[in-house]
């Protein structure tokens, strides 16, 4: 799939975008999703469509939303406001893992 | 190099500055090519790696007739042709957490050039302690990553108002290493990494020609006025799928510094004599233990064996599978594989979990179902021994009856074993 399919913004869903491997491990760069979804909830959603990504993409991954980071709620990090986000109809969500190589 | 915000002072700025380009490859080459044009006064280069040829599509300081050189011999060289004003320091070996602080405390600004999520947590906490600016870039296959850490740079704990983030401020935990190749396994769009590494040169020359890598409370030469921005990472991603997808760019907003980062945040234990007496240890952070599986030496025969055994007519019922990605296959393949590409095979066995597709269609139709042994190959010989786990988790060994077999060492270990001409690429 190509940005060029990139859907527009579907009434009840959000897009999500996977870079870098998360694309390689959904084999997407990105879809649309129900909406809403509280952020806490996003990684469970995610692990139930593609088994292991958690481990393997998620848990080192950095996530926004509307192009800008969001602290995951499950983050040592957060401050606790990350607690109540929810993913709204139209927003848009990336996943970024880092990339190490050059 | 006169263009508005960019005149005599900043010029003075750039030919007084000391910068530090810690890899020679894919990225440190563009980079240091527009840094040296830009006129900075010392450039220090890091690598301890020589040049081959499969560095060449996209390490651009480098030449056909420097294969074997230094690479960082080779590049000074390239921009000696460029600009033989600048002083040019080779430091020809890796960085390592013994030598690291020694080496960035003699420069102004570091950009992390390197190709290993290891040597960038080590530098990025060296520049944390020493208070310096980092320009920080990535790129792997078809995407790249840009972000200014660190700038301007404040001392380790300060947490009052807006602190620039370091790497591990945005990324805490490094991705387990089966899910890490360098560029070389990985393969690379030179365009792309070439992409990221000028832009690099662009946020350096940025930062030293407005004396951003000065600390705040450097009173000795006030910086000029500051026009901060929200720190920003920049991810570039070149589609190949489609003809007309366009390309894009991303500039995401990063939060700032981390109340209980490691490494700057608030009771940080970090400190320059622990990481030079290995504390933390980079090496081990970064290759946490993985699911990746040893198969037991009953499962696996060796290329040369399986290629024996054909050859003696021991196997002429048997299915391979190769699980490389298409693209590798397309250059070559063992006669008769069929190629069933590791990360489809992997989504095939979880949608079979998930909603009880029959097993046997984990591979093309015919093959699950059949009794002639299996054997796998892939590129290295990792994902075909999970590859043989998934198909006798799937039943697809019935019940013990049927071999399934990896091919250890992959199509490596048949060029090295078997077919020396095989493109192994």
């Amino acid at each position: 799939m190509s940005w060029a399919a990139l859907p527009g913004i579907r009434n009840r869903y959000f897009n999500i975008l996977y870079f870098a491997s998360a694309g390689s491990y959904t084999s997407k760069n990105v879809e649309a999703l129900p909406a809403p979804l509280p952020l806490k909830k996003l990684f469970a959603t995610l692990e139930e469509r593609y088994k292991g990504i958690r481990a393997s993409v998620l848990d080192h991954s950095l996530v926004t939303i509307n192009l800008t980071y969001v602290d995951m709620p499950d983050d040592e990090g957060g401050d606790g406001e990350a607690e109540d986000v929810v993913i709204q109809e139209g927003d848009e969500v990336a996943i970024i893992p880092p990339v190490s190589s050059g | 190099m006169i263009v508005p915000g960019m005149g005599k002072e900043g010029q003075l700025r750039l030919i007084n500055s000391r910068v530090l380009i810690i890899g020679a490859g894919g990225l440190g080459c563009p980079a240091a090519q527009y840094v040296a044009g830009a006129g900075v006064g010392t450039i220090g280069i890091v690598d301890g790696d020589v040049v081959e040829t499969s560095n060449l599509h996209r390490q651009v300081g480098h030449a056909t007739s420097r294969i074997g050189m230094k690479k960082v011999d080779s590049l000074i060289t390239h921009l000696r042709g460029l600009n033989p004003l600048p002083t040019y320091i080779p430091h020809p070996f890796h960085l390592t957490p013994q030598n690291a602080a020694d080496i960035i405390s003699q420069y102004d600004l570091v950009m992390d050039c390197t190709d290993n999520p290891a040597t960038r947590y080590l530098i990025s906490d060296i520049c944390v302690l020493l208070c310096k600016p980092l320009v920080s870039a990535a790129s792997v296959q078809k995407s790249g990553q840009l972000i200014v850490l660190n700038c301007p740079p404040t001392p380790q704990g300060a947490l009052d108002g807006k602190h620039a983030p370091c790497y591990r401020c945005c990324f805490r935990k490094p991705p387990p290493p089966s899910s890490m190749v360098s560029c070389g396994e990985a393969g690379i769009m030179g365009p792309v990494v070439g992409m990221m590494g000028v832009a690099q040169a662009g946020e350096a020359i940025k930062i030293l020609a407005s004396a951003l890598h000065i600390p705040p409370d450097d009173s000795a030469s006030p910086p000029p006025e500051r026009n901060l921005h929200q720190p920003t990472l920049l991810i570039y991603t070149y589609d190949l799928d489609s003809a007309v997808g366009p390309y894009s760019f991303r500039a995401l907003k990063m939060g700032g510094r981390k109340k209980n980062c490691f490494a700057c945040g608030e009771n940080s234990t970090l400190t320059l004599e622990g990481i030079k007496a290995g504390n933390p240890n980079y090496e081990q952070f970064c290759s946490v233990p993985t699911a990746r599986c040893t198969l037991p030496p009953e499962g696996r025969i060796t290329a040369a064996a399986y290629h024996a055994a054909r050859e003696r007519g021991e196997l002429t019922e048997h299915i391979l599978i190769d699980t490389r990605d298409s693209e590798h296959f397309s250059f070559g393949s063992i006669e008769g594989a069929v190629n069933v590409p590791f990360g489809k095979l992997l989504m095939k066995a979880a949608a079979i979990k998930r909603d009880g597709t029959p097993a046997s269609e984990v591979l093309p139709p015919g093959l699950g179902e059949a009794d002639a042994p299996i054997f796998v190959v892939c590129r290295r010989g990792l994902d075909s021994q999970e590859t043989v786990e998934k198909l006798k988790e799937l039943g697809l060994d019935h019940g013990g009856e049927r071999r399934i077999m990896d091919i250890a060492g992959g199509m490596k270990a048949w060029k090295e074993e078997v077919d020396p001409s095989f493109p192994y690429i």
